[in-house]
């Protein structure tokens, strides 16, 4: 009788935490909305948080998910972007760019996935060894050069961005023609978004993607169930580089060139994505933990676009800005747990 | 079935701290056996273990299970056809996941993974018979994450994980240790009903000797990592925890640590404890 009463309750806790996300996810669009006009902040942002926003959907899978300290994504990042500029500026289509970043970036994880797993070098060393020697094959794709850039080249942007702006002016007027460029990108980048993260969910619900959820968690209690736990790590480092490397050829069509040092403090950047993405939204299940990721990343650029529309910063400030903004993000929910740790220990002293 | 054939395991070879945790370990189960393997810390019971499940490598000697030399199998794919159940109630299921989703993957047991879906509706029945064989209301919480569960409660999981498929062996490493009492019973009643349902081999290593008596056929001592006693038969059912403790002390070195004699999660009786008082002075 009681175990009954204890399902039921069970339930429509799945279900007050359906409704308790969605509803911290409308306030946060609010929130969101009302800082971006007062602090006249450009909506490129939200296109440029959509370009990187995969790249924090895979340190929350590396991250949260295999449990494996990964910085590969520094490397799988410009690796992508390289393989994407290079195909781009040798004529071959924007999707088969995306689809050689992809494999590019999945190879990566693959390179220390192995590394890990072959000499038992674990994960944060193996992705250091892993990237530093990716930084030598983006340039090698790159053809020695350090920077290429995209001008005049059909990428996914400027293939759509003529005929866009021409229906943007035919339904809206002139007003919206400033931002075409920005609301293409957005539509554009949101629609791959969405596909991947559907793709991404069907996969984690599938009997390998518990497997993979499982091996972060416990793997010896995956070893013990027969399943070979290297290839769950094997898999899921490289799904992981797949998006980043796609992440990066987004990125790199987004800004019209690649260069190089494109991923410079990337892991960063992700791991704030998934903090705040947490913290705001409160996931509970493997879904709401994947959009929580990219609604993480939003944040995270929009945010620092405000700061520097309100500190009018010269754009050479940028990574000082970004550890700031890392910084809150990892340090609030701290500090906040020691003041009410404090405020605990003052309440029982009275 | 199972075959150990002069098994060594050493630790720490060539140095300072070389242990033999096991010296030449032979050992033959036959199908259906119920084996309770005792001794004091560093006998080598969780080494044997170890080499069985492929968590420890052998030096030397062979491990044949049902014909077959499993010798140099990786750990997880002797899993597909051993089943295991740890002291430390955390290591047997997988938090952050609920119990349907635990109870899933051991379903695959043996089975390639694949791309169908994580939890299947036509396998809900099957795991509501086997969580209400248990009595703890577990059915009715399916959804539920593991990590909000008991130590107890986590364990019978994990006994169910480790039998979902029948294993052709079970190993039970001190699986009640980590329990207050009323769970430890609980635990200890379903590991009896598993082991009678399914008829599978099993060894149980365990610190209490009530629980090696009242359990399975056999009872193996071991000692600096070598079996001293291997009792079975007739010998085996007039076996009381104090002859036990006696052929215990007969051995050199053996000490037997308060935890062994009081944490045995409250299964030792006055009187196993006066007679345990008696042999400890008789041998001093």
């Amino acid at each position: 009788m009681s175990s009954q009463a204890n399902a039921d309750s069970q339930g429509s806790d799945s279900l007050s935490n359906r409704y308790n996300f969605l509803l911290r996810g409308l306030l946060l669009i609010v929130v969101t909305g009302v800082v971006m006009s007062l602090g006249n902040v450009n909506i490129g942002a939200i296109g440029q948080g959509l370009g990187y926003a995969l790249a924090g959907v895979c340190v929350f899978i590396t991250y949260r998910i295999l449990g494996f300290v990964d910085l590969t994504v520094d490397g799988a990042f410009p690796i992508g972007g390289a393989i994407c500029a290079v195909l781009i500026a040798g004529g071959a289509s924007p999707e088969a760019a995306l689809l050689a970043a992809f494999v590019f970036g999945a190879l990566t994880g693959l390179a220390t996935a192995l590394v890990d797993i072959l000499f038992k070098i674990e994960g944060l060393l193996a992705s250091i060894i892993v990237i530093t020697a990716t930084y030598t094959v983006t340039l090698r794709i790159m053809g020695g050069r350090s920077n290429i850039p995209l001008l005049g080249q059909e990428t996914l942007i400027s293939r759509h961005s003529r005929s866009f702006r021409g229906w943007l002016v035919e339904q809206f007027g002139d007003e919206l023609k400033r931002q075409s460029t920005n609301l293409l990108e957005i539509m554009l980048f949101g629609g791959i978004v969405i596909v991947v993260l559907v793709i991404l969910y069907w996969l984690m619900r599938s009997e390998l993607g518990l497997a993979v959820r499982a091996t972060g968690k416990n793997a010896q209690m995956v070893r013990a169930t027969g399943i070979n736990h290297n290839v769950m790590i094997v898999l899921g480092l490289m799904v992981a580089n797949g998006l980043a490397g796609l992440s990066g050829s987004l990125v790199v069509q987004q800004f019209g060139f690649a260069d190089v040092s494109l991923g410079f403090g990337l892991i960063i950047r992700g791991l704030a994505a998934v903090i705040i993405g947490e913290v705001l939204l409160r996931p509970k299940s493997t879904g709401q933990l994947l959009v929580a990721a990219v609604a993480g990343m939003l944040v995270f650029d929009i945010s620092r676009a405000w700061i520097f529309s309100s500190l009018d910063l010269p754009t050479t400030d940028i990574q000082f800005v970004s550890a700031l903004v890392v910084l809150a993000a990892l340090g609030t929910p701290r500090l906040y747990e020691r003041y009410k740790a404090y405020r605990q220990r003052f309440a029982n002293t009275r | 079935m199972l075959k150990l054939d002069n098994i060594s395991v050493t630790f720490n070879a060539g140095t300072n701290n070389e242990v033999r945790a096991l010296k030449e370990v032979s050992l033959s189960l036959e199908e259906g056996d119920f084996v309770t393997v005792i001794g004091s810390n560093g006998a080598g019971k969780s080494t044997l273990f170890g080499v069985i499940a492929g968590a420890a490598t052998a030096d030397s000697g062979q491990i044949h299970l049902d014909g077959r030399d499993i010798t140099h199998w990786p750990e997880y794919k002797r899993s597909q056809v051993i089943g295991r159940v740890f002291q430390d109630p955390r290591l047997g299921t997988c938090p952050g996941l609920t119990i349907r989703e635990n109870l899933s993957l051991a379903a695959i047991h043996g089975r390639r993974t694949g791309l169908r879906r994580d939890v299947k509706q036509d396998q809900e029945q099957w795991f509501r018979d086997e969580l209400a064989s248990q009595n703890l209301g577990l059915e009715e919480r399916l959804d539920t994450d593991v990590a909000l569960l008991s130590g107890g409660q986590r364990q019978s999981i994990t006994l169910i994980m480790a039998t979902l498929v029948k294993p052709k062996l079970l190993l039970l490493d001190e699986h009640t240790a980590a329990l207050d009492p009323k769970a430890a019973e609980q635990i200890i009643t379903l590991t009896r009903e598993l082991a009678d349902r399914y008829e599978m081999s099993t060894v149980m290593i365990t610190h209490s000797m009530q629980q090696a008596c009242d359990l399975g056929s056999r009872v193996i001592m071991m000692h600096q990592g070598e079996i001293v006693f291997d009792i079975s038969g007739r010998e085996r059912y007039q076996l009381t925890p104090a002859d036990l403790i006696d052929r215990f002390h007969s051995l050199d070195n053996a000490e037997l640590s308060d935890a062994q004699v009081l944490g045995q999660t409250g299964s030792f009786s006055q009187k196993d404890l006066i007679s345990l008082a008696r042999t400890s002075s008789r041998n001093r």
